[in-house]
């Protein structure tokens, strides 16, 4: 109880010392909480950005088509090096130092040739879901007890019924992981490409805002964007901790 | 042939491969070298842009090296702090959790426009970056430390400043290796966004140039240079990593 106390104050107190800064100081720059809202008013009620549903249903269109690759492309890449040990072997370490460069150094040679629009952003989406959800499906097919698939082997199942039967229900934990952190990461992809270089989407509309400095309405579609990706990751937990309990 | 034999093979067989089969479908005209320069053509570009494109990588190591300077310190020195203190972790950790989880993408637009151009945003963005990774980590890590070995050490009469010397910083040190691996592609990938976002130097603004000035080639070129240099950061970290934990036994 105590220290839910202690958080609600201090998450008071942060924001009543902002408001204090930002009127002293500079509200133009440091947009003051009670600045926040009416501006988050006025972009909901559509006043300052007529386009916002447009701009939000686009984004969102570009995140469904880059994780929908993301998820075939991962799984086909992943179960490819998984089962087959020296192709796994080969291109394991390939993809692991790919892994380690950081994503965004791709993003320029993706926009020159997919261009400024909606592709170069489900370009970068997918790039950066496609690392977790294969890294994922590797660790989830080692995880898999080599006793039980000999187990059904002897007992006569096929392949594909060892594949649906014994290996999919063992990995499934740790694939659903990854396919929840290969979201988290597309939605990240898609917001980074279109504030990076966009006319359309989210992005685009935090770009111009931040470029007319109208610094509130800023604030109002960080926040907005903000709830998207929350939800966005709200809703993969929930299918996350529904496959947990069905492997339990 | 054994296996290891045969690994190397296909990984040489397949890249060679892939290279080939490139220069084959760019030569043949297949795709627009605009667009998709053969890679005798990228391997052409290293030397026009190799000077810039190396004090453009120095620059952005240099800012690297700051932000990883600072988000290591902060990161271990505020994590041992907030991990070890009951009141502080209970009370503080949902927020941490929050900024770990926010995107920071999102608030780059307003560093920017507090900080200006140039160096300074991308030190802040890029400590901001490689910050909370490193600070989640070690609040694990100390939450994590045997209670044992704390009241064993409380009970031989160990003072405050040993129980951290001796007992908690040791225990912690593959946590802390484990933070400094995964921090220093987060603030590298921050420097870099700040630098393609609102650059006046360094490797994301060159990057940024060739592709809007479309030099596909020198682009490419540019695009591995960055990619080599990270890579070998990260080996260098593990190799590292390797003979400290080895050492620690």
């Amino acid at each position: 109880m105590r220290v839910v106390a202690l958080r609600a104050v201090i998450l008071l107190a942060g924001l009543a010392g902002w408001e204090l800064f930002a009127r002293l100081s500079n509200p133009l720059l440091y947009v003051p909480p009670s600045a926040a809202l009416p501006a988050l008013e006025r972009l909901l009620t559509l006043q300052s950005y007529p386009d916002l549903l447009a701009s939000l249903l686009l984004t969102l269109r570009e995140i469904a088509v880059a994780y929908v690759l993301a998820i075939g492309a991962g799984l086909a890449g992943g179960f490819a090096l998984g089962l087959h040990r020296v192709v796994g072997r080969a291109f394991g370490p390939i993809l692991a130092a790919l892994y380690a460069v950081p994503a965004v150094v791709w993003y320029p040679s993706l926009m020159l040739f997919f261009g400024l629009g909606e592709a170069s952003k489900i370009a970068f989406g997918f790039l950066l879901g496609f690392f977790p959800i294969t890294l994922a499906v590797l660790a989830g097919i080692r995880q898999v007890n080599p006793h039980m698939l000999v187990v059904a082997r002897a007992f006569g199942a096929r392949p594909p019924v060892v594949f649906a039967k014994v290996m999919v229900p063992s990995m499934l934990f740790t694939l659903v992981g990854g396919l929840r952190t290969g979201l988290a990461l597309t939605v990240i992809g898609v917001i980074v490409g279109e504030i990076l270089g966009s006319r359309r989407g989210m992005g685009a509309l935090i770009n111009h805002a931040y470029g007319l400095f109208r610094t509130s309405d800023y604030v109002a579609l960080v926040l907005v964007t903000l709830v998207l990706i929350v939800g966005s990751d709200a809703l993969a937990g929930l299918v996350e901790r529904r496959a947990q309990r069905w492997t339990a | 042939m054994s296996d290891r034999a045969r690994v190397r093979w296909l990984q040489a067989l397949s890249v060679l491969g892939v290279l080939l089969a490139w220069e084959a479908v760019a030569r043949l005209g297949w795709v627009d070298p605009l667009f998709v320069p053969a890679p005798s053509a990228v391997a052409g570009a290293f030397t026009r842009i190799g000077r810039g494109a190396l004090a453009g990588l120095g620059d952005t190591l240099a800012k690297t090296a700051v932000a990883y300077l600072l988000s290591v310190t902060l990161g271990v020195g505020l994590g041992i702090t907030i991990g070890s203190v009951r009141t502080l972790r209970d009370v503080l950790s949902p927020f941490v959790v929050v900024l770990y989880g926010m995107p920071k993408i999102l608030v780059l637009p307003w560093i920017v426009l507090l900080l200006g151009f140039g160096t300074t945003p991308a030190v802040v963005y890029g400590t901001i970056h490689g910050l909370f990774p490193i600070l989640v980590l070690v609040m694990g890590g100390v939450r994590d430390v045997d209670r044992n070995l704390i009241s064993v050490a409380r009970a031989f009469g160990a003072s405050t400043w040993q129980l951290y010397w001796k007992v908690i910083l040791p225990a912690i040190v593959p946590t802390v290796l484990a933070g400094m691996r995964l921090g220093i592609v987060f603030c590298l990938l921050g420097v870099l966004i700040v630098e393609m976002f609102a650059g006046v130097r360094g490797m994301g603004y060159v990057l940024g140039s060739l592709a809007n000035g479309f030099q596909a080639p020198e682009l490419f070129a540019a695009t591995a240079l960055v990619s080599v240099a990270s890579i070998a950061i990260v080996l260098g970290l593990d190799a590292l990593n390797d003979r400290l934990s080895h050492w620690r036994g």
